[in-house]
């Protein structure tokens, strides 16, 4: 089991970030939006570099770019995954979703695509924080709120401004691995694995049929979803509320 | 008899047999004088069946070695001899017992038969001989076309082969070029002498007429003569397709046969000499096989050529491929840095950095659209449909559009009431063509205009509309503007490479469904995206609306 107790405490004034990316202009982008966010800014030029720095320096977070030139980003991904839960967060270029949803599913949180805007970059490093200090502080909260809906893990029920909410064994099977994951990029094949306890689907078990139905029973708006997003192509992420 | 087909290789006993070899008739008729002289000797001891014998042995051994007229001549000679010398009376031609009468008839019988037989046998072994050079020279060209290393170098060998046996000057295969015309790709023998013919039948003038005479034997698929008077004589046999036209072959300077594989002409053999041709049946039928070698290795050599076009085009897409997906790469990590820039300046209060920012996101859109129209050109373009909600591919696309629909209203028409749309597409590219086509109505529609978003189901369709108020398509443009880089007459630039509608169309097609246009009642435009429905399954959709919890 990897080890997910390292590091200080995430409500610590300065959380540790490790920025491993070939470009330099990239690295300071990135610099500039963690620093705002008050975090200490490690950087490493190259893959091989990264994994001795994240050995090294136990960060918080690590935002790992694709394109290295010593090394395949998957390759790192999975190096840091045999001994550490740290949050990853990929910054990819041309990368194709199934790409992308590959390195989801070596162990990456999420990704980001260049151009990336600051405001998004922040949002998600921020989610991927709370969502790592949860898990750190043990299995956190039975609760997840989130605009006006209250999940309750232990009692297995949802309400929507106070008033239940009613979901078949599949769509609250569906909400409890989204909501607890909260934050993180669920990719398909993941949530079929941890849903239907099987690696795909079929007919019957339509995971977006399954989404939106959920989406139609939380949503305030179905078709302008907050809380549970689409990446499209790769999966689903839970949102607990972009205001922060 | 089959004497008169005798080839080439073996000319020099075909003509033995046809025509009177004088010395050998003599040195056979000395032969029958010894053998009469020795038989005069003791002709009182002589039976007549020896004397018969000793005859027919001179006249096997003339027929055996020095052909048939021989023979035959020596058979008669030798009769008379008999008569004369040995029958009584002696030294006259009267035969006084008509039973000697027989016996001279067969004698002159078995003299001709046995020297008939003799060169039938000769023929026969001499067709065999010949057939035999023919096929070692069938397989020396065979072995000669597969092993040459270029298919041009096959042709030169062919062209080579047929030019010596035919004994003619040159062999020459033309194919067809890449442009027009008929082009030389292998030649064998000498070159043209340059003083060849009179002033005006000089090599360049003479090789333009041949050319133009290939060209059309290529175009007809008949064979053609040029005579040595300067005169064309071309088949008019539709049906001959053997390859030999059906001409009288006197006079002929050179042949033009068609080279034919499977009832196409693929090429035309030229053979030219500076005599005059001459072509017997056999080397005729030679040629035929022949030929039909030389056309296979036309046949090759196209092969070949394509396969070098086919190559040449993969590596051309491969770099345009590669060279896009590292320009697409380059250029986003600039536009990554100029964008997060910008954000810092919007945060420090400059109001117009957010410009810088869009025009980032637009540039990078751009480039996608390079990319994507690259893809669906180069046909590696992969599309995974999988069953999805309308709802959920909306919700994305409204997510997509959220930051560049600033100054437009978006309304979408979806009852959460009825039960959901589901259709059997690819998410990522349904998607790309939603956001095209409204993209595409922000383009054209007025600042605080509503662009409407609806769906519904028609049979096995799903039908996405995407309509707006704008100043909708001029008639007769309806199909042009899903054309890449298509952009209205007479409408302002609205900053767009105008591939947005052909690469939505071509997304679109590619999984089964299509984009329409269609004007809208009221004025503005309605595109419609149409694709494949589906069904969700009775036991989903079932456990789908129970509430269970």
């Amino acid at each position: 089991m990897p080890d997910i107790s390292f590091g200080m405490p995430a409500a610590a004034p300065t959380p540790t970030m490790l920025v491993i990316d070939d470009e330099p202009q990239i690295r300071r982008v990135v610099r500039h939006a963690l620093e705002a966010d008050h975090a200490r800014v490690i950087e490493a030029a190259s893959g091989r570099e990264g994994l001795d720095l994240a050995a090294a320096e136990r960060p918080e977070l690590i935002v790992l770019d694709l394109g290295l030139p010593d090394m395949p980003g998957a390759d790192v991904c999975r190096d840091i995954r045999g001994w550490s839960a740290v949050p990853i967060v990929v910054l990819s270029a041309r990368h194709s979703d199934t790409e992308k949803a590959a390195l989801l599913d070596l162990g990456a949180d999420d990704y980001v695509t260049k151009p990336f805007s600051t405001i998004e970059l922040q949002a998600r490093i921020r989610s991927h924080l709370r969502r790592a200090a949860l898990s750190a502080a043990g299995s956190g909260d039975a609760r997840v709120e989130a605009d006006g809906i209250v999940i309750d893990l232990t009692k297995r029920s949802v309400t929507r401004d106070g008033v239940p909410v009613h979901l078949t064994p599949i769509e609250w099977e569906l909400l409890r691995v989204l909501a607890t994951n909260a934050g993180r990029t669920l990719t398909h094949a993941q949530l079929y694995t941890r849903v239907w306890d099987r690696p795909h689907g079929d007919a019957q078990q339509n995971l977006r049929v399954h989404v939106a139905s959920v989406r139609r029973k939380l949503e305030r708006d179905p078709v302008r979803p907050t809380l549970i997003i689409t990446e499209p192509g790769v999966g689903y992420r839970f949102e607990l509320g972009r205001q922060s | 008899m089959s004497a008169t087909v005798l080839p080439a290789a073996h000319q020099a006993q075909d003509d033995e047999d046809r025509r009177f070899n004088l010395p050998s008739f003599l040195l056979w008729l000395g032969a029958l004088a010894l053998v009469t002289v020795a038989m005069l000797t003791v002709r009182a001891r002589l039976d007549k069946v020896h004397i018969a014998l000793g005859y027919l042995l001179v006249v096997l051994g003339a027929g055996a070695s020095a052909g048939r007229r021989i023979g035959i001549s020596l058979s008669v000679i030798a009769f008379v001899c008999f008569n004369f010398f040995f029958l009584p009376p002696y030294h006259s031609l009267v035969v006084a017992q008509p039973l000697d009468w027989i016996v001279l008839v067969a004698f002159l019988v078995t003299g001709i038969v046995a020297a008939q037989l003799l060169a039938r046998a000769r023929a026969d072994a001499a067709l065999a001989r010949q057939r035999t050079a023919e096929v070692d020279r069938l397989s020396a060209v065979g072995a000669e076309a597969l092993n040459a290393g270029r298919a041009e170098d096959a042709l030169t060998a062919i062209a080579e082969v047929m030019r010596s046996t035919l004994h003619v000057a040159r062999g020459e295969i033309f194919v067809p070029a890449d442009t027009e015309g008929m082009m030389l790709v292998a030649s064998a023998g000498a070159a043209q002498p340059a003083s060849e013919g009179t002033e005006s039948t000089g090599p360049y003038a003479l090789r333009m007429g041949g050319t133009q005479l290939v060209e059309w034997v290529a175009a007809s698929g008949r064979s053609a003569l040029e005579r040595m008077d300067g005169g064309v004589r071309v088949s008019t046999d539709d049906a001959d397709t053997s390859g030999l036209p059906g001409l009288e072959m006197r006079g002929a300077r050179a042949l033009l046969l068609p080279l034919r594989v499977r009832d196409q002409t693929v090429g035309v053999l030229r053979l030219a000499g500076d005599e005059p041709i001459s072509i017997d049946r056999a080397q005729a039928r030679f040629l035929v096989a022949l030929s039909y070698y030389a056309a296979l290795g036309v046949e090759r050599l196209r092969l070949e050529h394509e396969a070098e076009h086919a190559q040449a085009l993969r590596e051309a897409d491969e770099l345009k491929n590669a060279l896009l997906a590292s320009v697409s790469h380059d250029l986003r990590t600039p536009l990554t840095t100029i964008k997060a820039l910008a954000h810092d300046l919007r945060m420090e209060g400059h109001a117009r950095a957010a410009t810088i920012e869009d025009e980032a996101d637009r540039l990078n859109r751009f480039v996608a659209d390079l990319l994507d129209l690259s893809r669906l050109n180069a046909g590696s373009f992969t599309v995974s449909p999988e069953v999805n909600a309308v709802e959920d591919l909306f919700g994305a696309a409204l997510q997509r559009v959220s930051g560049m629909l600033r100054e437009h209203r978006l309304r979408v028409d979806v009852d959460a009431g009825e039960p959901l749309l589901v259709g059997r597409f690819d998410f990522v590219h349904a998607l790309r063509v939603v956001v095209n086509l409204i993209e595409n109505a922000a383009k054209f529609s007025p600042d605080g205009a509503t662009i409407e978003l609806s769906a519904e189901r028609r049979g096995d369709e799903i039908r996405i509309a995407v309509a707006d108020r704008g100043p909708g398509v001029p008639p007769g443009e309806e199909e042009r503007i899903f054309e890449p880089f298509y952009r209205p007459l007479g409408q302002p630039d609205a900053g767009g490479a105008g591939l947005g509608l052909s690469i939505a169309r071509r997304m679109a097609e590619a999984q089964g469904g299509t984009v329409r246009y269609d004007a809208r009642v009221g004025g503005g435009s309605v595109f419609e995206l149409r694709l494949p429905a589906a069904s969700i399954s009775e036991t989903s959709a079932e456990e789908a609306q129970s509430a269970s919890l």
